[in-house]
């Protein structure tokens, strides 16, 4: 953390602070090839105070932008691998007798980072998932009846394998809504992977890689893009593609009022990652899959495969106005 | 616990209106609450804004319940009571000022903007001035802005807010006056306000010393103000009786009068009736003033006493009207029984002996005692004596010390002295205070008598003629009460006496403030259940009572509201056809391809790029002047560059 007088020295303007976020966002490019959408999702879910979640095969770099994520904006990292024995004090830390001081003193666990990895999410209980969850809407933790919060900006990105089904334990609609976006990744295309090939080790360059921004910066920027305007035939548009949800029959349950919220508000901070001077439709449509895959129950005889399918069924149907 | 995090600054931008508004609702009591509470305010308010600043942290939960205790033991020890208006508005002021140091979100200070709210309205218990209203309205204004400023979205413009605020306090104010007009005056109140305990009672007291007190204060406060109905009576008959000091102990007259079951002297009203109303300020006394000598009085519970002094038999409290009738000649009556003279001729035998063996010597070469009177009066007038507001202080045998040694002193002395001389020869006096002279308000046309006009004189009883007045201050400094006080003498007389001299303007500007003062305390403040009842009735509604005021109250604000709301509606006009919109309908005919539902501009504009004959810059140019006129903030510069590029078409 930098202290205080370092940052009253910094220009308080937005364009700083712009130049910050641009610099991220290529840096972060460098280290996932061919991802670009992918990395301003991230970034958007990031600056509107969301959690992330990437659901996607082993091996296609999940980790790498988290671990990524947390480099180059200048967080304070930790990473909590979930297995089925973990328990909440693994996460939340425990409050350990201290012989010499004759009292109990708090170890704090490694929630207490700006930036949180959990890896494979769906493995452990849901004893263990809800003390993460908790955390998450909360912004704090109770251990021994004392309520301690957690540093700002705080982010949790987890990642689940969506393969894998034996032995876990997948996390209900009501807890998926937490995460304001769910990523998928993908394989990369032909020239990126020989590209991954031939070139640098990816974990050194992460090792060289300088933060470019930094978590008060972080803060300002999520009340820029929190501030981004938004014209009204937009929140009309809004209101229509969370209406559609609604009434698709091929659709079961659509977007509550909590995921329009969280449509407008991931919208607005893409506008902001991409410059726009306003949210433009783009955005909106840009942040739909992401937001809205993960809230959607498709009906049972649904012709769609995939959320992604169902959510760009959405996107042609709606007009923009 | 865990270390304690430092503040983010996230409430950097919010909190000085917070602050400022707070402190604006504090201004109206700070003349009255202790230093310390206002000191400790500020100070509150500049730590917080310090810890937002540098980033700190919020002192420890402990350390601000340890302060509020302090705080409060620190107002018991101040006013020795909770309960009351003082102390409850210093309790509510440092609250809110240690309020400020658990603020921790912008939510929090829509708590404080409450607080604000209740400390504006609570300095209205304590009196309710002229500048009061305009400083509710400004105070309001204040912390509604404040608070638009604080729920607003980052990045709304200051002005915006103020206009937001101004508004917001436009459509409020013939609500607050029809409801003030109409919320029905109830004679009993409800409820009272409790009145501070440790308020000294203002205005005259009801015992004289003389030489006890070196200096008389020249208080330049209103004692009250009369409006006359026919002429205003001259200088030298403007005696507003008060209170009747009747014992003398050798040093201070009292008004305790063995005689005060007995039945009234009787008055006999001669001629020269004077009609007026007058408003008296609160004294919390029982004492009601008159033109010297009342005959009749509006004012309830209130009776004539054994020496004609008008009392109530509640302390006035309040601002209060009444109107009287007084006569300017009258007789009381001629026969005092021999009890009564032995009564009003009572001087210690012990002290001030020089005087009652001067009285004797007098009276012995004076003929009758009207002659006596008369030689009183010239040996204050011919001999060394000298009207001074400072005079010396005289300890024991103050009348002695006066007439033999000082020769300097003000009414009382004069009246004090005087009334041992006749007691001595055996002449009945006694001792009337109250105000003299008043001042003519040229803007309202009423009289403000002020408590520097407090003065004192005597009355003595003549056989065959009764009770008459001797104001011997009129003999030493005659210009007291010739001349009433005026502009026009200010720079001369004023200054001869004490007063610092203001210019004409300055007068004028009093003058005008204090016409103002009297109309605001008899249209507004007057405003109570008699007036109401009439205000009613000129309305039309017969036999006005609290339902009827209510209901009609309730019709009107209604009625205001939906005006209001429909005033509103029709000044809202719904955005016209958004002309981005259109120029892009014309460029999407040119282009001949129709978009798909759903299909963004920019895909299109990429489809259009491809397959029309519309060149790839103009698509792009056209695309993004529109994304920017319709999606971007108002802006007509991207509107003018889109009706460009759609015109090259």
């Amino acid at each position: 953390m930098q202290s205080g007088s370092t940052l009253e020295k910094l220009p308080t303007g937005k364009d700083s602070d712009r130049v910050e976020l641009d610099r991220a966002r290529k840096a972060l490019g460098t280290i996932i090839l061919g991802k670009d959408s992918q990395i301003a999702l991230a970034l958007s879910c990031l600056l509107a105070r969301g959690h992330l979640l990437i659901e996607d095969l082993p091996g296609l770099g999940k980790t790498m932008l988290a671990q990524s994520l947390s480099r180059v904006l200048g967080l304070s990292f930790r990473r909590i691998q979930f297995t089925s024995d973990l328990l909440p004090a693994d996460i939340v830390g425990v409050s350990v007798f201290r012989q010499g001081k004759g009292e109990f003193e708090f170890q704090p666990g490694p929630i207490f980072a700006q930036l949180i990895l959990a890896d494979e999410v769906n493995r452990a209980t849901p004893k263990a998932q809800s003390a993460l969850l908790e955390s998450m809407e909360e912004y704090q933790v109770s251990v021994d009846g004392c309520t301690r919060a957690l540093p700002n900006p705080f982010f949790v990105v987890a990642t689940q394998n969506p393969a894998d089904q034996i032995g876990t334990f997948p996390l209900p609609e009501s807890q998926l809504d937490r995460f304001l976006m769910r990523l998928e990744l993908g394989y990369p295309n032909e020239d990126n992977e020989r590209e991954l090939i031939t070139g640098e080790d990816r974990r050194s360059m992460l090792e060289d890689i300088e933060a470019a921004s930094s978590p008060e910066t972080m803060i300002r920027l999520q009340q820029a893009a929190a501030a981004m305007h938004m014209s009204d035939p937009l929140v009309d548009y809004i209101q229509a593609l969370v209406r559609q949800t609604r009434e698709s029959p091929d659709i079961d349950i659509g977007l509550s009022p909590r995921g329009a919220l969280a449509l407008a508000a991931a919208a607005k901070a893409h506008a902001f990652v991409e410059h726009h001077p306003g949210v433009f439709p783009d955005d909106i449509q840009a942040v739909f899959t992401a937001v809205a895959g993960h809230r959607l129950k498709p009906a049972g005889n649904t012709t769609y495969r995939s959320a992604a399918e169902l959510c760009k069924h959405v996107l042609d149907t709606v007009a923009i106005p | 616990m865990a270390r304690a995090r430092g503040t983010d600054g996230s409430l950097l931008d919010s909190l000085p209106w917070t602050l400022f508004a707070l402190a604006f609702s504090l201004a109206p009591h700070v003349l009255f609450l202790p230093w310390w509470i206002t000191v400790a305010f500020f100070a509150c308010g500049l730590w917080r804004f310090v810890i937002e600043r540098r980033r700190r942290p919020i002192p420890s939960t402990w350390f601000r319940a340890l302060l509020a205790m302090l705080c409060f033991l620190g107002v018991l020890a101040t006013y020795s009571t909770i309960s009351g208006v003082g102390p409850g508005s210093a309790l509510l002021a440092i609250m809110a000022a240690l309020k400020l140091l658990e603020t921790r979100k912008r939510r929090d200070q829509f708590v404080l903007l409450f607080i604000s709210i209740f400390l504006v309205m609570s300095s209205l218990l304590r009196e309710q001035y002229l500048w009061s209203l305009p400083y509710l309205v400004v105070a309001v204004f204040l912390i509604m802005t404040a608070w638009l400023r604080i729920s607003s979205p980052t990045g709304e413009k200051a002005r915006r807010s103020f206009s937001t605020g101004g508004r917001l306090v436009m459509y409020a104010a013939p609500l607050a006056v029809a409801m003030w007009i109409f919320f029905p005056r109830i004679a009993t109140p409800f409820w009272s306000v409790p009145m501070d305990t440790g308020t000294a009672k203002s205005g005259i007291s009801d015992t004289m010393s003389p030489g006890d007190i070196s200096s008389l204060s020249m208080s330049d406060a209103v004692a009250f103000r009369v409006t006359f109905k026919g002429d205003i009576p001259e200088p030298r008959n403007r005696y507003w009786r008060g209170i009747v000091l009747t014992n003398f102990n050798g040093r201070t007259w009292t008004s305790t009068d063995p005689y005060a079951t007995r039945a009234h002297e009787q008055v006999v009203y001669e001629a020269n009736p004077v009609e007026y109303s007058i408003t008296l300020e609160p004294t919390r006394q029982i004492w009601v003033f008159a033109l010297d000598m009342p005959a009749s009085w509006t004012l309830q519970r209130t009776f004539m006493g054994p020496q004609q002094q008008l009392a109530r038999s509640v302390p006035i409290d309040q601002r209060t009207k009444y109107d009287a009738v007084s006569y300017i000649d009258f007789r009381t009556e001629v026969d005092l029984p021999r009890q009564a003279r032995n009564f009003y001729t009572s001087v210690p035998e012990s002290s001030n002996r020089r005087t009652q063996e001067l009285a004797r010597s007098m009276r012995a070469e004076a003929r009758s005692d009207v002659a006596f009177i008369d030689a009183a009066l010239k040996m204050f007038n011919e001999e060394e004596f000298y009207y001074t507001l400072e005079p010396p202080a005289l300890g024991s045998n103050p009348v002695d010390r006066f007439l033999f040694d000082s020769r300097q002193g003000f009414c009382e002395h004069y009246a004090s002295a005087f009334a041992v001389l006749m007691r001595a020869a055996g002449i009945p006096a006694r001792i009337v205070l109250g105000y003299q002279g008043g001042e003519v308000n040229p803007m309202g046309g009423h009289m403000i008598v002020r408590q520097s006009d407090a003065h004192a004189w005597t009355e003595v009883w003549l056989e065959g003629i009764g009770w008459r007045r001797v104001d011997p201050t009129a003999a030493v400094a005659p210009e007291r009460i010739e001349v009433g006080r005026s502009g026009s003498m200010f720079d001369g007389v004023a200054a001869d006496w004490g007063f610092s001299a203001p210019s004409l303007w300055v007068y004028q500007l009093q003058m005008y403030w204090d016409a103002m003062n009297a109309k605001w305390n008899e249209w507004i403040l007057g405003y109570g259940p008699e007036n109401q009842d009439k205000f009613m009735e000129w309305l039309g509604m017969d036999n006005p009572d609290w339902r009827k005021m209510m209901l009609t109250m309730i019709g009107i604000v209604i009625g205001i509201v939906l005006l209001i709301s429909l005033a509103l509606s029709l000044r809202y006009r719904p955005p016209k056809r958004d002309r981005a919109a259109m120029l892009y309908g014309k460029f999407v005919k040119k282009a001949g391809i129709v978009p798909a539902t759903g299909e963004t501009a920019t895909v299109y504009a990429s489809r259009v790029g491809d397959e029309s004959a519309i060149s790839p810059a103009n698509v792009a140019e056209i695309t993004n002047s529109y994304l920017e006129a319709r999606y971007g903030l108002p802006n007509q510069a991207s509107l003018e560059r889109l009706e460009a590029a759609v015109s090259r078409l």
